[in-house]
């Protein structure tokens, strides 16, 4: 698979978005979700964003500042717009001060800074 | 081949008399002799109770039993309630990939690597093993659309009843449905196997709204009506045309968005 940076930058922000989502919503609804559902081992999205990750240079190291600002800003973006999109529905328990230190850790998790 | 036999006196030694015209027990051939009470005595093995299974493979039951059997061996009995095998294992011919084992457990949770590692070195097959707890497994089939897909066909250690009416949370088949976003963001670097996964959950998801039953012959047959291609050339990564094939996916995960919305706003307004 041969694609250029920008489309291996917005792959790898959009799962790791939706892997964030999918967390923050799983916290959320606790109490009424099943601790062992059953699933099929499948890669979710934070595993997809993995390979992703993997394509984008430098892979051993920290990404370039401009980048990592680029990344955080479209990870928040795209976060926050699906958690609002939820609160406005009445969603409760969703705590949008906790988004930035998520992002942080997913994105320290793949080395990206 | 067993043969029951008489002893009778002889004068130096006791002899048993087989006769001449046999299947088997050639001359030569070392064999076991034992008191028929033995036989008797010993506890008739349960039949499996299958559900909704037209046909299975001879083979399979035996493997089946032989798990059933690991699994009573690796576990004590006062754990365990009931054993179930369900998903792609019980479809016809030999496709799978693993076998999935649910083990209904009645209070501490058990020690599966072990029940893991004898299954795959005796059959050769991974066992894929969830334990549940019987109010875990009634609470899900009731609001878990893929849950309810994995029990429209089992074959269990013991009778199974199920008492339950499905109760339509909208916020968790908004979770559920999230993971299916993959497909369309992802498709490229999805297996096969991964994309049917991801379109069968949409799907139970839409027929869990719309109260209606779901098995996996349902679902393929709701992707061929849908997706206009077959269930398998899908887990075969074969489809033709791609970007028409997102394009179908994308509409219906909106579609199916717009509904799980709606229920939430009158879940909440209804509160």
């Amino acid at each position: 698979m041969s694609q250029n940076r920008n489309t291996l930058i917005n792959k790898f922000v959009g799962n790791l978005s939706n892997s964030i989502v999918h967390k923050i919503l799983e916290r959320a609804i606790q109490d009424e979700i099943l601790s062992n559902r059953y699933t099929k081992e499948i890669r979710n999205s934070f595993e997809i964003a993995k390979i992703y990750r993997e394509k984008i240079n430098p892979i051993n190291s920290t990404l370039p500042l401009k980048d990592i600002q680029e990344i955080k800003d479209k990870i928040s973006k795209k976060v926050k717009m699906e958690l609002r999109s939820r609160i406005s529905l009445g969603y409760k328990n969703i705590d949008l001060s906790l988004v930035e230190t998520e992002i942080n850790d997913v994105l320290e998790e793949l080395k990206v800074i | 081949m067993e043969i029951i036999a008489k002893i009778s006196r002889g004068t130096k030694m006791d002899q048993i008399y087989i006769p001449k015209q046999r299947a088997g027990f050639q001359n030569g051939r070392y064999v076991i002799i034992k008191p028929i009470e033995d036989e008797i005595k010993k506890p008739k093995q349960e039949k499996p109770i299958f559900y909704n299974i037209k046909s299975i493979e001879p083979i399979k039951i035996k493997l089946i039993s032989e798990i059933f059997s690991i699994i009573e061996h690796e576990t004590e009995e006062q754990f365990v309630d009931n054993l179930l095998i369900v998903g792609s294992f019980l479809e016809k011919g030999f496709y799978f990939n693993d076998i999935d084992i649910l083990i209904i457990i009645n209070k501490t949770e058990i020690k599966i690597d072990s029940i893991k590692k004898r299954i795959q070195e005796e059959t050769g097959i991974t066992p894929h093993i969830i334990q549940i707890k019987i109010e875990d497994l009634i609470k899900g089939v009731s609001s878990d659309p893929l849950y309810e897909n994995m029990l429209s066909k089992y074959i269990a250690k013991k009778r199974l009843i199920l008492k339950y009416k499905r109760k339509i949370n909208y916020k968790i088949l908004d979770l559920h449905l999230l993971k299916s976003k993959s497909l369309i963001d992802n498709f490229e670097i999805l297996s096969g196997k991964e994309k049917y996964y991801l379109i069968k959950n949409m799907l139970a998801i839409d027929l869990f709204i719309k109260k209606e039953k779901i098995s996996n012959e349902i679902l393929n047959k709701q992707i061929k009506e849908i997706f206009k291609i077959e269930a398998e050339r899908i887990k075969e990564n074969l489809i033709a045309n791609k970007q028409e094939f997102i394009k179908k996916c994308r509409n219906f995960y909106n579609n199916i968005s717009k509904q799980i919305q709606k229920g939430i706003k009158k879940e909440n307004e209804s509160k």
